[in-house]
């Protein structure tokens, strides 16, 4: 397949599917409040086409045109032509990434120190003291109105199970790994925290095109959780970077591991009729709203799940009205374009006014956060699970 | 015209363009793109019809802002080109002689809706089915439903006076319009049209519906909404032979019923649609029909049965979309037909011509005879209640030859549907893809007519010029409008 590749590195028959009929563009969130075509997924391949062709250098607008990019994702759902343009994406950040270096210092700074557990819950601890001492502007760099000052522990039960713990997640919103561990043992399953052996997916190195250090996390990773048992994954976006271990390191152990993955709700739809609940018994008075983190729905495709697992725990279910669209945190994404970001998440919110919901849940700590820097009551649909199963 | 193929230069850096400082100061640097990026992906639309570059690309969001454009044009005798979407299929939006591009995605705020009266204004950038859902809660919809409704602008709608499925029974755009604000060559913003129900003096709305940009950019427009019908069904009919599904067609008409929309697809667009939608569409088949009737319930219902005993009595199978659900799966199906030729080849051209109903068969027949002829892949969906062929060529640019094969089998479809006593375009316009068989169906004198019309709208001929009207005809040539570079943004 070598003779195939362009400058970007991209399969030609992959990049040139695209027949730019346009019916991605208003899945895109990039286009909807730019109203660019550089903006858009349509467009974006058709630079990558002529950059990979050689035809077009690589110029600061196209790279512009590829960084502006959140990866959501939405538009491979739109795609009748089942374009791969998350794949064509990634591969083309990391030409982009190698030749141009175009990841600030303090992302692959950031980067580097989540893949250091005891580093990075030192460093939250005192980023927690400062917000308390009113030294950090939390809701302009989009943190948390309040990071944990200490952490409660996550102790193996057995070994039916990992749960996977992650990185940035495990320091700021421990209390959601302890809430699905307790809903997965109210299924008769014991569980075991991966902690510190598996520190980070590797999902942020990839989209940020850092392609080697998101191999070497994959290959940490695998070797920390070896055997067989099933891998739950509780935040959307390492769902699917472990999922797709199997084509980023392309080997069949790769593609073992990701099989044995599972996002939650996935894993808890099979699992639900082993809990030992009493359906009669009333569920919680909130309208809740679903907002679909975009690796949760257009990449693993197991957003419907949240709604089966979350049906009989709440009195109501609403759907917003925007067909999944991105709510602009993309990872580190709202970092590294925050004025996208936030036009991007006004559309979400004033979704979300309108579903006049009590309460969003979001299974994606990105997500999760960059609504709650929008004053938007955000739970994890594990969070609200564990909370009605204490109340039976 | 040109056919889209990708060419090799060495990636000249970027031009100096001097309208482009002007635009600037009218607009706002957030409102101008001049850079190559933005302009090579102007420089085309959905079709595989590109003749020129894009000059700077600009993004007004209102009626002043058009106007300033406008300025800039004349003072620097420039082309201007107005762009929705960029999902045309003739080239309607391919720039020639290197325009300013009006992009009027920044337009995209619906400014009233008058539930009573069922009229909305809304600026040209507002998406088809974007207004069809901000007043679906008042029970009210837009009619016209292009397949491409969940992406292309009411402006663009206008431009190509868009059809859709259900245009069988409802009408085209301009029975939709009531009323544009349109900004012209001059500068100057005029009214054409009005919400009374017989506005007095000439029909200049009924002109400017459909002039492909050609008469001014459109900056609002007035949109009759249309009540939701009482009741829907959709009839998915499976026919063993693509002649019986055509002779279906011709019965379920002559019967006396217009259902809401009569669609065909063959075999093969089946099968790419299905890959995508999974909406049980039969792979067997060699011709679907989805026919929608929708009326009071009563009357949907007798007429239902009546689709479906004469889709029976041509042999036909009949399933019943049970809910909303399978409904608007098969719709999603039939919407995505275009995109899903991705599945078969990488480039496609979609054609559109009009043939009389009971030529129906005759024409298909001579469509597989051509394409095969041409060794090319003919997929067939097409809109058969009123005669709307789309037949698809799908093909791979890089074979060598390939294009050449693809425009040859073009005009043969072409002139096999003038042949039945068709027309050249059903909905998708005549852009540059068409403009060179405009003599087929008009006399010189109707052209001169025409350009006379146009003329009389803008007589520089600065807007989207080289479309729709043959050279011959066509007023300025556009070579006499400034241009900095005819070829492709990178050479």
């Amino acid at each position: 397949m070598s003779e195939s590749l362009g400058l970007l590195g991209l399969e030609q028959a992959e990049r040139d599917s695209c027949v730019a009929c346009g019916l991605c563009l208003p899945h895109c969130p990039t286009y909807r409040v730019t109203g660019a075509d550089t903006h858009s997924p349509r467009g974006r391949i058709a630079l990558m086409q002529v950059v990979d062709e050689g035809i077009a250098p690589l110029t600061e607008e196209i790279v512009e045109a590829f960084d502006s990019c959140i990866q959501c994702r939405a538009c491979e759902t739109a795609c009748p032509g089942d374009v791969p343009f998350g794949h064509l994406m990634e591969s083309t950040k990391e030409v982009v990434e190698s030749t141009r270096g175009r990841a600030p210092w303090w992302l692959k700074l950031g980067l580097r120190a989540l893949t250091r557990p005891t580093l990075l819950r030192i460093g939250s601890s005192c980023l927690a003291v400062a917000q308390r001492l009113r030294l950090v502007p939390s809701r302009r760099l989009g943190l948390p109105d309040r990071l944990p000052l200490r952490r409660r522990a996550l102790r193996a039960t057995g070994d039916d199970v990992w749960l996977f713990t992650g990185c940035v997640m495990d320091a700021w919103q421990r209390d959601i790994h302890l809430a699905t561990q307790e809903v997965v043992e109210a299924t008769g399953t014991t569980v075991r925290p991966t902690g510190d052996a598996a520190p980070c997916c590797g999902a942020l190195h990839t989209h940020a095109g850092l392609g080697d250090g998101a191999r070497k996390l994959a290959a940490r990773v695998m070797s920390a959780l070896d055997g067989d048992n099933a891998v739950l994954v509780n935040s959307a976006g390492c769902g699917a970077a472990l999922k797709d271990y199997g084509r980023l390191l392309g080997s069949d152990e790769a593609r073992a591991f990701s099989a044995r993955v599972f996002d939650i709700h996935e894993w808890l739809a099979d699992h639900i009729d082993e809990m030992d609940a009493n359906p009669l018994e009333p569920a919680i008075a909130v309208r809740v709203a679903i907002q679909d983190p975009c690796h949760l729905r257009h990449v693993q495709g197991s957003h419907m799940a949240v709604r089966e697992v979350l049906e009989p725990f709440v009195s109501e279910i609403v759907e917003l009205d925007d067909e999944g669209m991105c709510c602009g945190a993309g990872g580190a994404f709202s970092l590294v374009n925050p004025q996208l970001a936030l036009d991007v998440r006004d559309r979400k919110t004033e979704a979300i006014s309108r579903s006049r919901a009590d309460v969003v849940v979001s299974a994606n700590p990105g997500c999760s956060m960059h609504l709650a820097a929008a004053g938007v009551t955000v739970r994890h649909p594990m969070e609200l699970i564990a909370e009605a199963l204490r109340a039976r | 015209m040109k056919l889209r193929r990708r060419t090799r230069a060495d990636g000249a850096g970027q031009r100096h363009d001097p309208c482009v400082a002007e635009l600037i100061r009218a607009l706002g640097a957030d409102r101008v793109r001049a850079d190559n990026a933005a302009r090579h992906l102007a420089s085309a639309d959905a079709s595989m019809f590109i003749d020129g570059a894009a000059g700077p690309v600009c993004f007004p969001d209102s009626t002043e802002h058009v106007q300033a454009i406008m300025g800039v044009a004349a003072r620097h005798d420039r082309a201007v080109l107005p762009r929705g979407a960029g999902t045309g299929l003739s080239g309607g939006a391919a720039p020639l002689g290197d325009p300013i591009v009006v992009s009027t995605t920044r337009m995209n705020r619906v400014l009233e809706v008058d539930v009573e009266d069922r009229v909305a204004w809304v600026q040209p950038g507002v998406v088809n089915l974007d207004l069809t859902k901000q007043v679906a809660s008042s029970g009210l919809h837009f009619a016209p439903d292009p397949s491409s409704q969940q992406v292309c602008t009411i402006g663009g709608n206008v431009a190509n006076n868009s059809g859709g499925p259900h245009c069988l029974a409802y009408g085209v755009t301009s029975a939709h319009v009531l009323a544009v604000e349109v900004v012209l060559s001059s500068g100057e913003a005029v009214v054409l049209g009005g919400l009374e129900a017989e506005p007095s003096g000439y029909d200049l709305r009924g002109a400017f519906v459909g002039s492909e940009g050609m008469f001014g950019v459109t900056t609002k427009i007035a949109v009759r909404l249309t009540p939701d019908p009482e009741s829907v069904k959709t009839l998915l009919l499976a026919f063993d032979a693509v002649s019986d599904a055509a002779a279906t067609v011709g019965a379920v008409i002559a019967s006396g019923s217009v259902p809401a929309a009569i669609e065909m697809m063959d075999k093969r667009c089946v099968a790419a649609v299905e890959d995508f939608a999974h909406a049980g569409y039969p792979r067997d088949a060699a011709a679907v029909l989805l026919i929608e009737v929708d009326g009071p319930r009563r009357g949907v219902e007798a007429e239902t049965d009546k689709v479906a005993e004469i889709g029976r009595a041509h042999g036909g199978t009949v399933r019943v979309a049970a809910d909303e659900q399978e409904r608007a799966l098969l719709w999603k199906g039939r919407k995505s037909a275009f995109g899903a030729v991705a599945r078969v080849a990488p480039d496609y051209y979609l054609h559109d011509t009009v043939v009389p109903r009971s030529k129906l068969v005759e024409v298909l027949e001579a469509v597989y005879e051509i394409v095969d002829r041409y060794d090319l892949t003919a997929v067939n969906v097409f809109h058969a209640g009123d005669g709307n062929l789309h037949p698809l060529m799908a093909y791979d640019s890089r074979e060598p030859g390939v294009n050449e094969r693809v425009a040859a089998a073009g005009r043969e479809i072409l002139e096999v549907s003038l042949a039945v006593g068709g027309v050249l375009s059903g909905e998708h316009g005549i852009g540059v893809e068409k403009r060179d068989f405009m003599e087929y169906q008009f006399t010189s004198a109707d052209l001169e007519q025409q350009a006379l019309l146009r003329r009389s709208f803008d007589p520089h001929c600065r807007l989207n010029p080289g479309k729709v009207l043959p050279s011959a005809h066509s007023c300025a040539d556009i070579a006499s409008l400034s241009a900095f570079k005819a070829d492709g943004v990178w050479g």
